[in-house]
């Protein structure tokens, strides 16, 4: 495999872990954050200090990076999940800016030029084994009663609330486990470029992480999945047109919330069950259609 | 104390400015219940037509505020009808609103960048370096014609709404959208005049920024300002964006006077972290209780 | 008979206008109970009040003896009292039996760890879950629309899931807010039945708002009449229908 086909694919494996964590608290939830690489750069310092100042293994660089980009956003939560509004979203925002502004000026860090000299921990292995656990521990989690009631949620916050659902709670467990995940991704990505800088993680790459995320359909981890991989190799393939990338991009959100707003998945689950059932559905309707075309023609 | 009366003039116009943009979407937010995310692409279109009609057109400023705040106007129109319209008529949840409005920023950003380019760009000096002395203030001529205009703005804002038909009807529909339409107010209509409102605000705070700092295609982000003076007002009260934007705009200039002016973006965000914490509802805000 | 819900001077302010004004009334522990009354009476409000979506100005509820005034809406269902809306609010985008399986997550004890890693306690509990969501659609003849999903079902249909998926938490009072606005009288026979049935066989108590007065009389054995946010009257379908004030302010009003 050459060296260069590699980097994508290990930049594809990193992007996946930030977009299912977003893709649970968008796609699942239902909240919107513009804060993501906020938790990213949160989750890349953190797992940088562990390993280049405290010489710690990477694996507790990682847990680090998840347990503090989960506490970051748990703070947030608590602050604004329970008020009614756009306030989540207005703080997420400010968040993501604020991480930004606070480690452009921190220069103990690096500041604004950047912390180069991070080991090169992140090989293609442990990112692969890393996103597998995390597609099997979201789609457990997604398919239990947490899971649902984070669903109902998203669907009818006043219902889900009659219904013996702790809507902040359930909101506020998504938000967590969504930051842990990208605390994750921002300590693969240090990791791998060995060098990091506060505007890598700038507003762009918090919409980047969205528009996966919508493109690979609201509530649907493989559309998630396929949405990393595929948005991730698009860019590299067609770098001619680049600079038209994000104009297209635009359209085609606005496209999908008009048109097709679950996305191209549209909630549905690429399972092997699941490509049966609709399969089956497809028979069942040109058989119905087949009954009724002859019923149409007795009638006559 | 004469550099803090310099610091508060100072401070007193780039909130002014702020107010525009804060009013404009507090505007919106009041009728639509969402936050409109694509506030910032208007705001830099406005300082690109502006820029435009002065440099390409060579038209005077008077004409060029008007081009710019006209075609910001129908901008945030156009964006409404293509991004929001249809979501409006089938219901849709907020979540699509506030992703649309992603969609439409990311837009409007990156078809400047593909068009024009990134460049920065400079407005041609229109009002002078000079500066008018006031005892042992000086200010700006464009801060004062900043503060003045934005001042007229804001207040012919408050009597259209105040004083006309269309005014009361968009309070009403701020009040109640559905309400509103059984009371027969065209609430289309409402909802494009206040885009159109939104946006010619956009427009005049954009080509301000534009003469102030530069013109580049990410001077939208400049919006989050706008997003936390109305969350420090109180999200959805109009007098509440105007106040949390003065505000924002003298702490700023005070905190970039005396402490550091790396610390000036972020003092916005220690507002915001501070108002969410300890008084959520913004200072003149109030709580609302959903009817179910 | 005791009463399973006692109302006392309750009272809800908005603004300076009083929607809801020092209103009294009890549920009876197993009867079904209507509350009636012009639009803008307040009956939606006092569901409201009850079930903690709105904050009480002033005056108490309780349930079963105990106080629950403002409690939060969540843990109105774990108490007892579960509800539905005068505006059907479904989990629209999800599918029959998952709305009434979300409903079900009350009878699990499993914790995060157990889903996540799928632990044995996990699989057991779902299990049970499943059966239960199924075996309550049966009985409220929604089975073999399991795999629909909400939000295209007939309206009928979908009042009934929402009754159903109130069920599922196994309340002991059950509020039904209009269940039968917008049925053909056909819809509305069928439901009273069912609203009986539902009594029956889960030995609860039913408040319901009401606008069909066939309906509340048919169905009700005690009633509470409301007007412009006071109670008007209170007693049996007969006596209401006897009472001088109901039929002016209500009966006699067009209805």
């Amino acid at each position: 495999m050459s060296s260069y086909l590699e980097g994508i694919i290990m930049l594809s494996g990193i992007n996946l872990i930030a977009v299912l964590g977003l893709s649970l608290l968008t796609g699942f939830a239902g909240l919107f954050s513009f804060g993501h690489a906020g938790f990213m750069a949160i989750g890349a310092y953190s797992a940088a200090i562990c390993t280049t100042i405290f010489k710690l293994p990477f694996f507790v660089g990682i847990a680090a990076a998840a347990a503090a980009a989960a506490g970051a956003s748990w703070l947030i939560g608590r602050a604004t999940l329970r008020l009614k509004g756009d306030y989540f979203c207005i703080a997420t925002l400010g968040f993501g800016e604020a991480i930004r502004l606070i480690l452009d000026n921190f220069q103990g860090l690096g500041g604004a030029r950047g912390w180069p000299g991070i080991p090169p921990h992140t090989t293609l292995v442990n990112i692969l084994i890393l996103d597998v656990i995390g597609v099997v521990l979201l789609a457990n989690l997604v398919r239990s009663r947490h899971g649902r009631n984070m669903i109902a949620v998203r669907e009818e916050e006043l219902a889900a609330q009659v219904a013996g659902i702790n809507t902040f709670k359930y909101k506020m467990l998504a938000l967590v486990v969504s930051a842990a995940y990208a605390g994750v991704a921002g300590a693969l990505l240090g990791h791998y470029m060995t060098f990091i800088q506060p505007k890598m993680f700038s507003m762009v790459k918090s919409t980047e992480l969205t528009i996966i995320v919508i493109f690979g359909g609201l509530g649907s981890i493989s559309g998630s999945v396929l949405g990393a991989v595929v948005l991730t190799f698009l860019p590299e393939l067609l770098r001619a047109v680049d600079k038209w990338r994000l104009v297209v991009y635009g359209l085609a959100v606005i496209g999908i919330m008009i048109g097709r707003p679950r996305g191209l998945m549209g909630g549905f689950e690429l399972t092997p069950k699941s490509v049966r059932a609709h399969f089956a559905r497809l028979r069942e309707a040109k058989a119905a259609r087949a009954d009724q075309a002859a019923e149409e023609k007795g009638g006559l | 104390m004469a550099q803090f009366l310099q610091q508060m003039v100072n401070g007193l116009s780039i909130g002014s400015v702020y107010a525009l943009m804060a009013v404009g979407y507090s505007l919106v937010y009041s009728i639509m219940n969402f936050s409109n995310f694509a506030h910032g692409g208007v705001i830099m279109f406005g300082a690109y037509f502006g820029f435009f009609a002065m440099t390409q057109l060579k038209l005077p400023f008077p004409a060029a505020f008007a081009v710019a705040f006209v075609g910001t106007a129908v901008l945030a129109v156009v964006i409404e009808r293509i991004a929001y319209k249809p979501l409006r008529e089938r219901n849709a949840p907020f979540l699509y609103f506030i992703i649309s409005a992603m969609g439409a920023s990311i837009f409007l950003e990156n078809i400047i960048i593909a068009t024009i380019g990134p460049t920065f760009r400079t407005y041609p000096d229109v009002f002078g370096r000079t500066s008018i002395s006031l005892g042992s203030v000086a200010i700006g001529r464009l801060d004062l014609i900043m503060f003045v205009i934005s001042a007229v703005c804001l207040a012919g804002l408050v009597l259209f709404i105040e004083k006309t038909k269309i005014g009361r009807a968009i309070q009403a529909s701020a009040y109640n959208m559905k309400a509103a339409a059984l009371m027969g107010v065209n609430t289309d209509r409402v909802v494009m005049i206040v885009f159109a409102l939104g946006g010619m605000l956009a427009g005049i705070a954009g080509v301000f920024f534009g003469m102030k700092y530069t013109v580049y295609p990410q001077i939208g982000n400049i919006t989050t300002k706008s997003f936390v003076a109305a969350v420090f007002g109180g999200l959805g009260s109009l007098p509440g964006a105007v106040l949390g934007s003065v505000l924002l705009g003298i702490i700023e200039t005070l905190v970039a006077g005396y402490l550091s002016s790396q610390f000036r973006d972020l003092i916005a965000f220690v507002i915001l972290i501070g108002v969410l914490v300890f008084r959520p509802t913004g200072i003149m805000g109030k709580t609302t209780e959903d009817k179910a | 008979m005791s009463d399973i819900l006692q109302v006392r001077g309750l009272t809800k302010r908005f603004g300076g206008l009083a929607a809801v004004n020092e209103v009294d009334f009890n549920v009876r522990e197993g009867g079904i109970s209507g509350l009636i009354g012009p639009n803008g009476a307040g009956k939606t409000t006092i569901f409201n009040l009850i079930t903690g979506v709105y904050k009480v100005t002033s005056g108490s509820v309780s349930f079963e003896g105990k106080d629950i005034t403002d409690t939060e809406p969540y843990r109105i269902a774990d108490i007892g009292i579960t509800r539905t809306f005068q505006n059907i609010r479904l989990f629209k985008n999800l599918t029959v039996f998952d709305n009434v399986l979300t409903a079900c997550h009350a009878s699990a004890s499993y914790n995060l760890a157990d889903s996540l890693l799928r632990l044995p306690r996990f699989r057991r509990e779902e299990k049970t879950l499943k059966e239960k969501a199924l075996e309550l659609l049966s009985i409220l003849g929604l089975a073999d629309r399991k795999d629909a999903i909400a939000n295209g079902l007939p309206y009928g249909l979908q009042r009934r899931l929402e009754i159903t998926r109130a069920l599922a938490l196994d309340p002991r009072l059950l509020l039904l807010d209009e269940p039968a606005a917008g049925m053909n009288p056909d819809e509305t026979e069928q439901l009273m039945r069912l609203i009986g049935d539902i009594r029956n066989r889960f030995k609860l108590s039913v408040l319901v708002i009401e606008h069909h007065m066939d309906l509340v009389m048919g169905l009700c054995e005690h009633i509470v009449v409301l007007n412009f946010g006071q109670k008007l009257a209170d007693g049996t379908p007969d006596a209401i229908r006897g009472d001088k004030r109901v039929v002016e302010a209500y009966l006699g009003g067009g209805e």
